[in-house]
C-alpha cells in the first residue's frame, strides 16, 4: 500500500467520533507524509547524521588548528556567525533529511568557532553563554529540524549549566533540576495538548522530549556523583524534594491505568513506593532516572526507556560506590534491598500474573 | 495508527484535544497488561540484581575470620540451591532465566573467591576462561539471549586477557582480526539458527549488538593497520576478510531490507577511507578534504538509504 491510500484509510477509519465538524488540511498532511515517506529506519539515519556531522566537525577543527587559523580572532567570529547562518539558511531552504549532516556539521563548527573566537577576544564568559542560549532559542524559533532542534535544546541547557558553574553558584543546580524535571513531566503527560496547538510547538515536540531527557541526565550527574563539586553543592538531597514527589505522582497515574481502585491497595502501594524511594533521597539521580523510565514506558517511548535503564544502573552503582561504609555493610544493605524486592515480587506474583487466557 | 500519523494529522486539522488523547491512550501508550509485565520484570530484576551485588560485595570484603572452606562452601552452596530451585520450581521460564543469569554471575564470584584464597591475581585470563567454561551448559540449555550476551562478553574478555598476558608478541591487528572473525561467526550463527529451527526466536537487539561489535573490531583493526608502517600477513588477511564479510553483510541487508546493515557497513568504510586519507598526508589541506569527504559521503549514504527505503515501502 503506498502512502496516499494509507493516509486516506487512516483518516476515514479514525475520525467518525469527531463528527461533522472535523476539518483537516489535506495538502499539508500529504506534504508531510511525502517528506516522511521512506524514512522508516529514521533512527539509523539520525545517528548517521549526528556521527557524520561530529567526525566532519572534528576534522574541520583539526584543519583550522594546523592551518593556524586560530590566530585570527575576528576571522573566527565572522566564520562562526556565517557558518551558523548558513546552517539555518540551508535548513529553511531545503528542509530535507539528506542535508542534515551538512547542516549539523556547519552548525557545530559555527558554534565552536564563535565560542573560541569570542573567548580569545576576552569577552566575558557569562555573556558568551547567554549569547549561545539566545542563538539556540532563535534557531528553535526559525526551524524545527529534528537534530538541530535537539542540539539547540542541549545548548540552551548547557548554557544554563555553564552559568551555574562559571559563577560558583553550584546550589542553583537544584533549581535547574527542579525546572527540568517538571518540564519533562509536563511534556510527557501532555502530548495530546501540545501537538494540537501551535504548529511550531507540535513539530518541536519530539526533539524537545529527547533533549529534555538528556538535559535532566546532565543535571542529575552533578548531584549523582559526589566529588564533581564535592565542596560546593550543599544538601545533595535537595533535588529529591522535586524528583520523589513527581515520581510518586506518576506512580499514581500508573496505578490508575492498572485499575487499582481499592483504597487499601492504594495505601499499600503508596507506602511501599515511598519507603523504597525515601532512602534514595540522598541520591536524587536514582529517582530522577526512575522517573525517566516510568514516563517513557507510560507513553511507550522505547529510546527513553533504554536511556533511563542505563542511567538508572549507572546512578545506583555510583551511589553504592560513593557510600562511606565498609564493603560488608554495603553488602548487607544491598542483600536486604534485593530480598525486599524479591518478597514484593512473590507477594504480587498472583495479582500481576499476566492473564494470557483472556 | 502510529505516533507520527497522530502528530502529523493533529497539527494539520482541528482534531480535538480529547480525541487526540483518546487515540494516544488506546493505540500508543502502555496499557494495563504492559504495565503488569513491566512491574513483574522490574521487581524480579531489581531483586536478583541487588541480591547478586550484595553477594559480590560480601566476598569482596574478604572477611579474614572466615575459613577458606566456609567462603568457597557458601558460594557453591548458594549456586547449588539456586540451580535446584530453577530446575524444580514452577516459575515461568522468563523468571527462571533471569535467576539463572544471576547464578551465572555467582560462578564468577566463586572463581574470584578461589583466586582470592590462592592469590592467582585479579584479572588472570584463566579466571575468565574458567568462568566461561563452567556456565557453557547453562547458556546452551537456557538459550536465553541476555545470558548468551554475558557469555559472548566473557569469551571476548578471556581472549583479550589471554593475548595480553600469555601472548604479548601478537600484533594488535592480529588480535582485532581474531575478534572480528569470531564475533562475525557468532553473528552468522545467530542469524542462521531461526531459519533451521522455527521455534528459535533471537531478539533483534542481540544481533544488532553482535554486528556492532564485529564492525567495531573490523574498523579498528583496519585503522590500526593503516596507521602502522610495517604491515604483516594478518593485515592482509584482515583486509580480505573485511571485504568479503562486508560485501556479504551488505547484500544480506539488501535482502532482508534492513537499514541497519546498510548504514553501519558503509559508515565503517567511510571511516576507513578517512584514515587512508590522513595516512597519505596529515597536513591542513588534508583535514579540510577529510571534513568535506565525510560530509559528502555521509550525505550520499543517507540519500541512497532513503531512496532504497522508498522503494521498499512502495513494493
Amino acid at each position: 500500500m503506498n502512502s496516499e491510500t494509507k493516509l486516506k484509510s487512516t483518516l476515514d477509519t479514525n475520525f467518525h467520533s469527531e463528527g461533522e465538524d472535523f476539518r483537516f488540511d489535506e495538502v499539508a498532511i500529504e506534504n508531510e507524509y511525502s517528506k516522511l515517506n521512506g524514512d522508516k529506519s529514521s533512527i539509523a539515519i539520525k545517528i548517521l547524521s549526528v556521527l557524520g556531522g561530529f567526525l566532519a566537525t572534528m576534522a574541520f577543527l583539526g584543519f583550522m588548528m594546523i592551518a593556524g587559523l586560530y590566530d585570527s580572532k575576528g576571522g573566527m567570529v565572522i566564520t562562526g556567525i556565517l557558518s551558523i547562518g548558513f546552517a539555518i539558511w540551508i535548513n529553511v531552504m531545503f528542509n530535507k533529511l539528506i542535508i542534515d549532516t551538512l547542516s549539523v556539521s556547519t552548525y557545530a563548527i559555527g558554534i565552536s568557532l564563535l565560542a573560541v573566537g569570542l573567548s580569545y577576544m576576552e569577552v566575558d564568559e557569562n555573556i558568551i553563554s547567554i549569547l549561545f542560549i539566545v542563538i539556540a532559542m532563535i534557531t528553535l524559533a526559525i526551524m524545527q529540524n529534528y537534530i538541530l532542534s535537539f542540539i539547540s535544546i542541549l545548548i540552551i541547557n548547557g548554557g544554563f549549566l555553564f552559568l551555574i558553574i562559571n559563577n560558583d553558584v553550584y546550589n542553583l543546580i537544584h533549581i535547574y533540576n527542579a525546572i527540568i524535571t517538571i518540564l519533562l513531566t509536563y511534556v510527557f503527560l501532555n502530548e495530546g495538548k501540545l501537538i494540537i496547538g501551535n504548529k511550531l510547538i507540535s513539530k518541536l515536540y519530539n526533539p524537545v522530549r529527547i533533549g529534555l531527557i538528556m538535559s535532566l541526565l546532565t543535571g542529575l550527574v552533578f548531584v549523582g556523583k559526589t566529588g564533581i563539586f564535592e565542596n560546593h553543592v550543599y544538601a545533595i538531597w535537595a533535588s529529591s524534594i522535586i524528583t520523589i514527589p513527581v515520581t510518586l505522582y506518576v506512580i499514581s497515574i500508573i496505578a490508575g491505568i492498572m485499575g487499582v481502585a481499592e483504597t487499601r491497595t492504594k495505601i499499600i502501594i503508596y507506602t511501599a513506593c515511598t519507603l523504597i524511594l525515601l532512602p534514595t533521597a540522598f541520591s536524587p539521580a536514582v529517582s530522577g532516572a526512575l522517573l525517566i523510565i516510568l514516563l517513557s514506558f507510560l507513553v511507550n517511548y522505547k529510546i527513553g526507556v533504554s536511556i533511563g535503564i542505563i542511567a538508572f544502573i549507572y546512578f545506583i552503582s555510583q551511589y553504592y560506590y560513593d557510600l562511606n561504609f565498609t564493603l560488608l555493610t554495603k553488602s548487607i544493605l544491598m542483600l536486604s534491598t534485593g530480598i525486599i524486592f524479591l518478597i514484593f515480587y512473590f507477594f504480587t506474583f498472583k495479582k500481576l500474573k499476566p492473564d494470557e487466557e483472556i | 495508527m502510529k505516533r507520527d500519523d497522530i502528530h502529523i494529522i493533529s497539527r494539520n486539522s482541528n482534531w480535538s484535544k480529547n480525541g487526540v488523547e483518546t487515540v494516544l491512550k488506546a493505540e500508543i501508550y502502555s496499557d494495563a497488561t504492559a504495565w503488569k509485565k513491566f512491574v513483574h520484570i522490574l521487581l524480579i530484576s531489581l531483586g536478583v540484581g541487588f541480591s547478586v551485588s550484595g553477594i559480590i560485595f560480601f566476598f569482596a570484603y574478604n572477611w579474614a575470620d572466615l575459613h577458606k572452606f566456609v567462603k568457597i562452601g557458601m558460594v557453591e552452596g548458594l549456586i547449588a540451591i539456586l540451580t535446584l530451585f530453577i530446575v524444580f520450581s514452577k516459575l515461568n521460564l522468563n523468571i527462571k532465566n533471569i535467576i539463572l543469569t544471576g547464578t551465572s554471575v555467582l560462578v564468577g564470584v566463586m572463581i574470584a573467591v578461589f583466586g582470592q584464597i590462592y592469590q592467582t591475581g585479579a584479572n588472570a585470563y584463566d579466571f575468565f576462561l574458567g568462568w566461561t567454561a563452567f556456565i557453557t551448559i547453562w547458556v546452551v540449555i537456557s538459550n536465553y539471549a541476555p545470558l548468551w550476551l554475558v557469555y559472548i562478553v566473557l569469551l571476548n574478555t578471556s581472549f583479550m586477557l589471554y593475548s595480553e598476558q600469555v601472548a604479548p608478541n601478537w600484533s594488535g591487528v592480529f588480535i582485532l582480526t581474531i575478534l572480528f572473525l569470531s564475533n562475525t561467526i557468532l553473528l552468522a550463527i545467530s542469524l542462521y539458527i531461526p531459519k533451521i529451527r522455527k521455534e528459535a526466536i533471537i531478539p533483534i537487539w542481540f544481533t544488532i549488538i553482535l554486528a556492532l561489535a564485529s564492525v567495531f573490531f573490523a574498523t579498528s583493526g583496519v585503522v590500526v593497520g593503516i596507521a602502522e608502517d610495517k604491515h604483516n600477513l594478518s593485515f592482509l588477511a584482515l583486509i580480505i576478510l573485511a571485504i568479503a564479510i562486508y560485501l556479504a553483510g551488505f547484500f544480506y541487508g539488501l535482502r532482508i531490507k534492513s537499514g541497519f546493515y546498510l548504514s553501519v557497513i558503509p559508515f565503517s568504510v567511510i571511516i576507513i577511507f578517512s584514515a587512508i586519507l590522513i595516512k597519505i598526508s596529515s597536513g591542513a589541506t588534508m583535514f579540510f578534504i577529510v571534513s568535506i569527504f565525510i560530509i559528502s559521503s555521509v550525505t550520499l549514504l543517507i540519500k541512497s538509504l532513503m531512496d532504497i527505503q522508498k522503494k521498499w515501502n512502495n513494493e
